[in-house]
């Protein structure tokens, strides 16, 4: 399923963050949502997510079984969520739920009230899992894990959900390097498998590494939509994110103002 | 195997709250008696007084219990309560309105849209807010003008009797139970029941915050007025019928979560069958206490037991 984004205005309440956003994600692609801190990604997440309605443009669905296009906005809210699976920044879980009990919580948009989970729930649950690497933390109370561990399972609830687009908000945010990777790794194989892949990130080299394409926001405006190595030259770097490198990306400093 | 002994726990407090009063019936006596076999007197106590007065507790204690899981799970709080949140003290002063002003049929319903109203307007201004604090701190400032504007009433009571029937009423009882009264209210809760546990599974998605509940499918304005007519229908009916009875809400969900794990889709249904059994034997334990003429009264009892756990559980917190 391909993702269009036309004219996009959007913003918290009556605070306007996103201009006039113009891009399109096609399946098969992990796409890093880059840009400094405030400058939209959560807020343009969000609004592809369905959790923020549009004040201008759309965002649209289209798939090539289906004829004709849907607006995100207009979807009921159980086809939305089959259609598109959101990760939060947050990590925060309410209630001590056992890893596997909140992995389930994915399956949320095709249970009915009263139903058990269904032989293709079962199926999505153990896939995820085994594709976030927690296969072994089933029966773990959230609580009792890591923070790396954490952020693999909440990964393994969005993955459940089995959408053919898949957002996730700073999913690398405060882990160390090997659980960055994995976490990447594990995106990236969702991607491959024919599924729309967007993340936000902030750290340049590992979206270098992995990104199909980069999206690059500033102060709420799309500044650059390119292959990561094309995109992130020395003048955008100094320009949006005031760094430069040297020796290829192994060093990073600041620019001086 | 858990649920099983849970349920035999309520099954038990039912057969003693059938068994226990002024004058006991025993366990060989007391399922004919209910069916209108066995001797007269029997017959006339189980029917008329026993039977009514143990179907109310169960109702009321699984109205309370279920409305305390279910507010927990929604607002993700552990202190949640249909009495700490003010809903209680506000179905109060609907009933005692109705008391006050001499028409004893709109209790019911004055108690119910107390409730109501305390539910949506507690929801309304603090519902959507993160974190417990704003939560608590309105519900205990509704909670307080409540129980102002209740007291007020008791102020103005044109005399002694008018009075002394609200302070009895508030204190809680189920002695005056009524075959008409334990249908109205019967029919109510599992109304209420049923909103209740029908938005289980959305709180249990809700576990992971409000935008991840609605990225899955989850409608939240349906969730919360479910929740604010559901515990409006079981609080409200419990409170017209025996006044204020508290922290029934809070702690048996509390202990039940211990037992059976935190997921709100099956703490609900839990709480209701828990707090059934502990108000069926609560209404007992008040039964055996009342000697000597003195009534020991419901609302009383459970506040007794009640509220040193509500110090033990803020203490707890406040540790960790």
């Amino acid at each position: 399923m391909s993702l269009q984004i036309k004219n996009l205005c959007a913003g918290y309440g009556k605070t306007p963050v996103l201009q006039n956003i113009n891009c399109t994600a096609q399946p098969g692609e992990l796409i890093g949502l880059l840009g400094p801190n405030g400058s939209g990604k959560s807020c343009l997440l969000k609004t592809i997510a369905g959790l923020i309605i549009p004040a201008g443009g759309q965002v649209m669905l289209s798939n090539k079984d289906v004829q004709a296009n849907k607006a995100v906005q207009d979807l009921p809210p159980r086809t939305r969520a089959k259609n598109i699976a959101w990760l939060a920044q947050d990590r925060h879980v309410a209630w001590a739920l056992s890893v596997g009990e909140l992995v389930a919580l994915g399956r949320a948009p095709y249970r009915g009230r009263l139903g058990k989970y269904s032989q293709a729930d079962m199926q999505a649950i153990k896939t995820a899992l085994s594709a976030a690497d927690c296969l072994d933390l089933q029966d773990r109370s959230f609580d009792s894990i890591s923070g790396g561990e954490q952020a693999r399972v909440l990964l393994a609830r969005t993955l459940a959900v089995d959408a053919p687009i898949l957002l996730a908000d700073e999913p690398t945010a405060s882990l160390d390097p090997y659980y960055q990777i994995s976490i990447l790794q594990s995106l990236s194989c969702a991607a491959k498998s024919g599924k729309t892949v967007i993340a936000s990130l902030h750290d340049l080299t590992l979206a270098r590494q992995f990104c199909s394409r980069v999206w690059v926001l500033q102060d709420g405006q799309l500044v650059a939509d390119d292959k990561p190595k094309t995109a992130l030259n020395p003048s955008l770097l100094a320009e949006v994110f005031r760094i430069q490198t040297k020796n290829g990306f192994s060093v990073q400093i600041p620019v001086k103002n | 195997m858990r649920i099983g002994l849970l349920i035999l726990f309520s099954t038990f407090a039912t057969l003693l709250s059938l068994s226990i009063g002024a004058l006991p019936i025993s366990l060989a006596d007391l399922i004919p008696a209910l069916f209108g076999r066995g001797e007269e007197i029997h017959i006339t106590i189980m029917q008329d007084l026993r039977a009514p007065r143990t179907l109310l507790a169960l109702m009321i204690g699984a109205g309370l219990g279920a409305s305390g899981a279910a507010l927990q799970g929604y607002t993700r709080n552990p202190l949640a309560d249909p009495g700490i949140l003010g809903f209680s003290a506000t179905a109060a002063f609907g009933a005692v309105l109705a008391l006050y002003f001499g028409h004893k049929p709109w209790l019911t319903p004055a108690a119910l849209a107390g409730a109501g109203i305390g539910a949506a307007l507690l929801l309304g201004l603090a519902g959507r807010r993160k974190g417990a604090t704003v939560l608590i701190l309105a519900g205990v400032g509704i909670g307080s003008l409540a129980t102002a504007l209740t007291g007020l009433l008791m102020n103005f009571a044109p005399n002694p009797w008018a009075l002394s029937e609200i302070v009895y009423w508030l204190m809680g009882s189920l002695k005056n139970a009524s075959y008409g009264g334990a249908v109205t209210n019967t029919s109510l809760t599992l109304l209420g029941l049923s909103l209740l546990f029908w938005i289980g599974p959305d709180l249990r998605t809700l576990s992971l915050g409000e935008e991840t509940a609605k990225s899955l499918g989850v409608r939240l304005g349906r969730v919360r007025i479910f929740l604010v007519v559901g515990v409006a229908l079981c609080v409200g009916a419990g409170v017209a019928v025996a006044g204020a009875i508290g922290f029934i809400g809070l702690f048996i969900p509390h202990i039940l979560r211990a037992i059976f794990g935190p997921d709100p889709a099956r703490l609900i249904p839990v709480s209701a069958v828990g707090g059934a059994g502990f108000l069926a034997l609560a209404d007992s334990l008040t039964r055996v206490l009342s000697v000597n003429g003195t009534v020991m009264y419901l609302g009383i009892l459970s506040a007794l037991i009640g509220a040193p756990f509500f110090i033990w559980l803020a203490f707890r917190a406040g540790r960790s």
